[in-house]
């Protein structure tokens, strides 16, 4: 275990999360990770997780439907990244997001194996990734959604709800409206359309 | 792919088809590359996932009037909504109300809608004089009856109302009425 995770305790996350934001791209960062290595590069490595925690959550979301399980998958990931870029075995870092998307995939499919790997990870590097646990959804003006809501056509109105209550796919909610999964597409995307643009002041305005 | 740049960005249509697991798989996997090396898009995606979830909120909360179908109540059931429901045939009506401890309540309007094209309901708020009109309602037509859901937290706030509604068929040039009910409200009483 890294002596700095025993004797700091203040963890490695908080200590970065001032940081400023790194300009370079993707490549840029995973290189720097590994020419620090055996030390760290807190700028660079913080930069990669604002940059890909979110990206690797609503991987999480979308293929497990569940916020903790995505959760995991963040820390599971960004961990398993920066042991390989600190090891040097990140070969084409300019394919640093297929490496990772790469990774989520593995990691998805290997999610059922059991958590032994995630136990042994998150007991070498737990400090490393607390804040990201409050990458969570920014909350909406509801009132503003309400009304805006309120404004729709009937028609749109009920397709989004249906579809996004519990997240339905067009076909489905199609089948419970009499209608082909095409027309609720078309529907559903007029409606969202209607509902960004009508969002969007108050969202400019915060 | 740079932090802040995209090339070619995913429409939304296609970003909510992906959130909605409606791609199929090269399709999916092709954007999923995309995303992971675009910020702008996966922002967007971010975006409208929060906002499909903000709508979940919203009828949760008992904030959206909506047209909806029996099967989508069942689905509000038994995701452990408590939802107070009325039942009224063509010409009915019902004394109703809404107790603290229900999420949604329910009217299910029963009527003959086999050969209903477009379908539009009339509201008269008698208490208060208001009138409006809701066109183009969604319904399947095979479950003989369209599901109204008010605005709860509106509801509530009201002590003693009467409204009523009458479901009507709008055809090329004509429009007739299917059937009306009649909705006495009351503040819940313990």
């Amino acid at each position: 275990m890294p002596a700095l995770l025993i004797a700091n305790p203040r963890p490695y996350a908080e200590a970065v999360r001032h940081l400023p934001p790194l300009t370079g791209d993707d490549a840029e960062l995973a290189r720097r990770i590994a020419a620090a290595a055996p030390d760290r590069d807190d700028a660079a490595e913080a930069e990669l997780c604002r940059r890909f925690a979110p990206r690797i959550r609503f991987y999480g979301l979308r293929h497990l439907r569940n916020e903790a399980a995505a959760a995991d998958l963040v820390q599971d990931v960004l961990l398993m990244i920066l042991q390989k870029l600190r090891a040097r075995e990140v070969r084409e870092p300019e394919r640093l997001a297929s490496f990772i998307l790469g990774t989520c995939r593995q990691v998805v499919i290997d999610g059922r194996r059991g958590g032994l790997r995630r136990e042994r990870l998150l007991e070498t590097f737990a400090a490393d990734l607390s804040p990201l646990a409050d990458d969570g959804f920014e909350a909406l003006d509801a009132g503003r959604l309400r009304e805006c809501l309120q404004r729709l056509p009937e028609r749109e109105r009920a397709v989004l709800v249906m579809t996004f209550y519990d997240e339905r796919p067009a076909e489905a909610v199609g089948i419970e409206l009499g209608l082909s999964a095409g027309n609720v597409r078309v529907i559903r995307h007029r409606g969202i359309e209607r509902l960004r643009g009508c969002m969007q002041p108050a969202e400019d305005a915060s | 792919m740079s932090a802040a740049s995209c090339t070619a960005p995913t429409p939304a249509s296609t970003l909510i088809d992906y959130w909605l697991g409606e791609l199929e798989g090269e399709r999916e996997a092709k954007l999923e590359e995309h995303l992971f090396g675009c910020e702008p898009c996966s922002a967007r995606l971010r975006d409208l996932a929060r906002l499909g979830e903000a709508i979940g909120h919203a009828l949760r909360a008992g904030h959206v009037p909506a047209v909806l179908t029996p099967a989508f109540v069942r689905r509000l059931q038994a995701s452990g909504m408590r939802v107070r429901e009325y039942r009224l045939q063509p010409g009915g009506s019902v004394n109703c109300t809404v107790a603290p401890d229900d999420d949604l309540v329910i009217a299910h309007l029963h009527a003959p809608l086999g050969s209903v094209q477009r379908l539009d309901l009339l509201f008269d708020d008698v208490t208060s004089g208001t009138h409006w009109r809701v066109e183009d309602v969604a319904f399947d037509a095979s479950t003989e009856e369209v599901v109204l859901l008010p605005d709860v937290a509106e509801l509530r706030k009201v002590t003693v109302a009467t409204q009523r509604v009458q479901l009507v068929a709008v055809e090329r040039t004509t429009e007739r009425v299917i059937a009306d009910y009649t909705f006495n409200h009351s503040r819940y009483q313990t």
